[in-house]
């Protein structure tokens, strides 16, 4: 690796675009997501940008059971986020399905069967510290030898 | 204009200043002590009542798993929705999460469970099933054979007149063991689950 892409690579890392989508959640991880937006954690002195496109995306955040009404359309949300990219599982929901994981409900996690989940937060919901520490800790190794695989 | 030149230098090139840029700037994350977080044992002897499960609201966050140490309750993270209430179920103490077992303390409050079986003598055949598949009565009475006749009226369940007939329901536990084995449905247990304010030498 080049000394100019061990700085691409550095600044990247530097510099996380978010989005995230509600598979079929109750709204609490929702919440969860938005208080992480508050000024209280400044999420941009991390590097942290929440556009909520994923066309500009770097971390996914997942939220929710997935509902069968999200069949294919994740699947087409996560191919449309360029590399490099890495998708979160936020709360319980798409790592059980939490409380909707029950006989005769249509849900269908866990969401890493859909798309490739790289870290999991597990919680219902999970604090807006938990979020921001998994964001944090999957953002360095995402990003550290994409100008190498590349 | 060249000494203040030299200034912003000074001042800019200062490690201090360049960690402050570079770095985040507000406290580092943490998560308070009194975080109601994942129950965790507090290493009080589990006598397997099994309340821990009958409270918990969400499928598969916890079970009781028999360890060389003895009966021992495991939260599974990814269910468990730290509510809380197997913390305050538990009669012996056994899981302790942020400030529930200290607030129970001072409160005098505790979560108590009851068990109430209802027996549908329209359905009920007279079997036996459940009366002979009651861990309860198996203790009292281990020799009763199918048919639940018995001569002792000390079992929790019997069949008397070819009807079951529940003698003595504060003895029940609440494992719904009979309502498994009956083949008619006939036979239901109800939890009952409630906070009560106990009365102070109790605590
Ligand atoms: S994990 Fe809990 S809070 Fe989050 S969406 Fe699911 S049910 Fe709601
Ligand atoms: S805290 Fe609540 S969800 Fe978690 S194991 Fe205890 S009762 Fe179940
Ligand atoms: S619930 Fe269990 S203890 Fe109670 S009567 Fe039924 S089998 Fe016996
Ligand atoms: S309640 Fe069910 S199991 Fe018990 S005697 Fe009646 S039919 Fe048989």
């Amino acid at each position: 690796m080049t000394v100019l892409q061990s700085l691409k690579n550095f600044v990247r890392s530097k510099s996380i675009h978010v989005a995230y989508v509600d598979v079929g959640s109750c709204n609490g991880c929702d919440i969860e997501v938005l208080a992480c937006l508050a000024p209280r954690y400044d999420i941009e002195q991390y590097g942290i940008f929440v556009h909520n496109n994923p066309r500009e995306a770097d971390v996914l955040l997942v939220i929710g059971a997935y509902t069968p009404g999200w069949e294919g359309k994740l699947e087409g949300l996560w191919e449309k986020i360029p590399d490099p990219k890495v998708a979160i599982a936020i709360g319980n929901c798409p790592i059980s399905g939490c409380l909707f994981n029950r006989p005769h409900t249509l849900v269908d996690p866990p969401v890493a069967k859909h798309i490739p989940i790289a870290a999991q937060v597990p919680g219902c919901p999970p604090r807006p510290t938990e979020i921001l520490s998994a964001i944090l800790s999957v953002a360095p190794t995402v990003f550290k030898d994409y100008e190498v695989r590349k | 204009m060249p000494l203040s030149i030299v200034y912003y230098a000074k001042e800019f090139f200062r490690g201090e200043w360049a960690r402050k840029f570079l770095a985040a700037k507000t406290a580092p994350l943490v998560t308070p002590t009194y975080f109601r977080n994942y129950p965790e044992l507090t290493g009080k002897t589990c006598t397997h009542h099994l309340f821990c499960m009958m409270a918990c609201p969400a499928p598969g966050a916890i079970d009781v798993v028999r360890t060389p140490e003895g009966w021992m309750p495991r939260i599974h993270v990814g269910h468990c929705i730290r509510c809380g209430l197997c913390v305050e179920a538990c009669p012996n103490g056994v899981l302790r999460s942020g400030r529930i077992l200290e607030s129970m303390f001072y409160d005098n409050t505790k979560l108590s469970f009851s068990f109430r079986i209802d027996v549908d003598t329209e359905r009920c055949m007279g079997c036996g099933n459940c009366a002979v598949a009651c861990p309860v009565n198996k203790l009292i009475d281990s020799q009763m054979s199918h048919g639940g006749r018995a001569s002792t009226d000390d079992l929790l369940l019997k069949v008397n007149e070819g009807k079951c007939q529940v003698l003595h329901v504060e003895k029940c536990t609440g494992c719904k063991t009979c309502e498994h084995h009956c083949p008619n449905e006939a036979i239901h247990v109800a939890r009952l689950l409630e906070a009560v304010h106990a009365p102070e030498d109790e605590l």
